[in-house]
């Protein structure tokens, strides 16, 4: 399968590409939305801030979601995940909106949230599959999807509970870092990559 | 819920993982790859690089260093020493980085911690504070705790939060080395002027030593690197510790 990282210039990538990495796949990077989408798998990787991602997204928006929209098997990491939403309280700009919902911050004293937190009530298979029960997260805003059925798994940080994971069709988004959550975060990338292989 | 966070630090030089005391007599122990790899795989949350050449040829060396090690270890990588300018953060993350640590360069210029968590985020900008008691406050020092300043380390971690830092990364220069346990004082101080995570440093000699900077200084995570080298303790023994105070630690694999 044909990978292609969206590189949007933050960030650390070399780990979220060698994780991706798997006899079979190729792993490639595109600076350019539209040309990121001569793919078989679309990634929108995790760092830097929601205004400057969006904005690097404007010229390809429209033909991204479209795309996503008919079955392009996407995977939206941290600051990706949130990008598949319509828009959010951090800065201006417009996401996706392959999922109908706000990005807004955690409603938590201690913010960013830093560390490993437990995921509960997990229902993708890839999940237990890959035996991932605590992952990585470094973030300050989460997504609240107006129709709570795509999450496939939730979190929670001091007294807000938050969705962990979004799945709708091909499409998966994590707010955790599965390339930053050892052993079981990259068998859980595998999972996913397994769950979208075509045929 | 958050789990609590076992933290190892590898002091790099010219590309090696060394270890000396007060950084007279180093001894070159090992490759930092294989060892972050290694302590990964025993089960730390996150790995801290700290550069003790900070020379400009050694620059290009960390960076491949963090290259290398970015596609080996797939936990947290946090890189400090001799990171100046939001360009030397930018290059450092480009290379491997999860997150950056900074000392000097902030004291001297705080404005770094807010260009670099606007265009980065908060969550990978680090401010490093190294503090000393003297004269009934704890002094912030810099250049590797050899350069006293006039700030005070309780109001300038605030500062710092304030700024755009996304954790406190908390060193006592007392304790470094000293085996006798975390300053809890000076981490307590520190975790309740701020919002935003603690990582205690300097001073474990034992396992229950990092279940102590947690539960009593009010730390989210604990930095060890001395007694683990020295194989005083292992990864498993100082999250056993955490475990058995009742802490939340996350299970490895």
């Amino acid at each position: 399968m044909k990978i292609t990282i969206f590189d949007y210039g933050a960030g650390n990538l070399h780990s979220l590409a060698k994780a991706l990495e798997s006899p079979g796949h190729t792993v490639r990077f595109d600076t350019d939305l539209r040309g990121a989408l001569d793919t078989e798998l679309l990634v929108l990787p995790g760092v830097g801030a929601f205004a400057a991602a969006a904005a690097r997204m404007t010229g390809g928006l429209d033909e991204t979601r479209a795309a996503v929209r008919n079955g392009l098997p996407c995977l939206g990491i941290c600051l990706g995940m949130q990008l598949l939403f319509d828009d959010s309280d951090e800065g201006p700009g417009a996401g996706l909106g392959v999922i109908a919902g706000r990005v807004t911050r955690l409603r938590a004293a201690q913010v960013p949230q830093i560390g490993w937190n437990t995921l509960e009530e997990t229902s993708d298979p890839a999940f237990t599959r890959a035996a991932l029960h605590t992952a990585y997260f470094a973030n300050s805003f989460v997504c609240r999807p107006v129709d709570p059925s795509c999450v496939v798994a939730w979190s929670t940080h001091e007294s807000d509970r938050f969705p962990a994971a979004v799945r709708v069709g091909n499409t998966l988004g994590v707010q955790f870092h599965p390339e930053k959550s050892s052993a079981p975060g990259v068998a859980f990338i595998h999972e996913f990559l397994n769950s979208v292989l075509p045929g | 819920m958050l789990t609590r966070r076992l933290i190892v630090c590898l002091d790099v030089r010219d590309g090696r993982v060394v270890k000396g005391v007060q950084f007279e007599g180093l001894r070159d122990v090992g490759d930092p790859v294989e060892l972050a790899a290694r302590y990964e795989a025993e089960g730390a949350d996150e790995i801290v690089y700290l550069d003790i050449t900070a020379s400009a040829e050694a620059r290009a060396t960390l960076l491949d260093l963090a290259r290398r090690t970015a596609e080996r270890l797939f936990i947290p990588l946090t890189i400090g020493g001799g990171i100046r300018t939001v360009d030397d953060v930018a290059a450092a993350l480009r290379a491997g980085a999860d997150k950056v640590g900074l000392n000097s360069a902030i004291v001297q210029r705080p404005d770094v911690l807010t260009e670099g968590a606007d265009r980065f985020g908060a969550q990978c900008m680090v401010a490093s504070i190294d503090a000393k008691w003297e004269g009934g406050r704890y002094c912030v020092y810099t250049h590797g705790g050899r350069v006293a300043t006039d700030l005070e380390a309780v109001s300038w971690a605030a500062e710092c939060a304030r700024r755009g830092a996304g954790e406190i990364l908390l060193t006592s220069i007392d304790r470094d080395g000293a085996r006798s346990g975390y300053d809890l004082k000076l981490t307590r101080a520190v975790a309740t002027a701020v919002s935003i995570p603690v990582i205690a440093s300097g001073g474990a000699g034992t396992a229950e030593h990092a279940g102590d900077a947690i539960l009593h200084g009010r730390a989210d995570a604990a930095l060890v690197a001395g007694i683990l080298h020295d194989g005083v303790v292992t990864v498993s023994a100082l999250k056993a510790a955490m475990r058995a105070v009742g802490l939340p630690v996350r299970e490895a694999a």
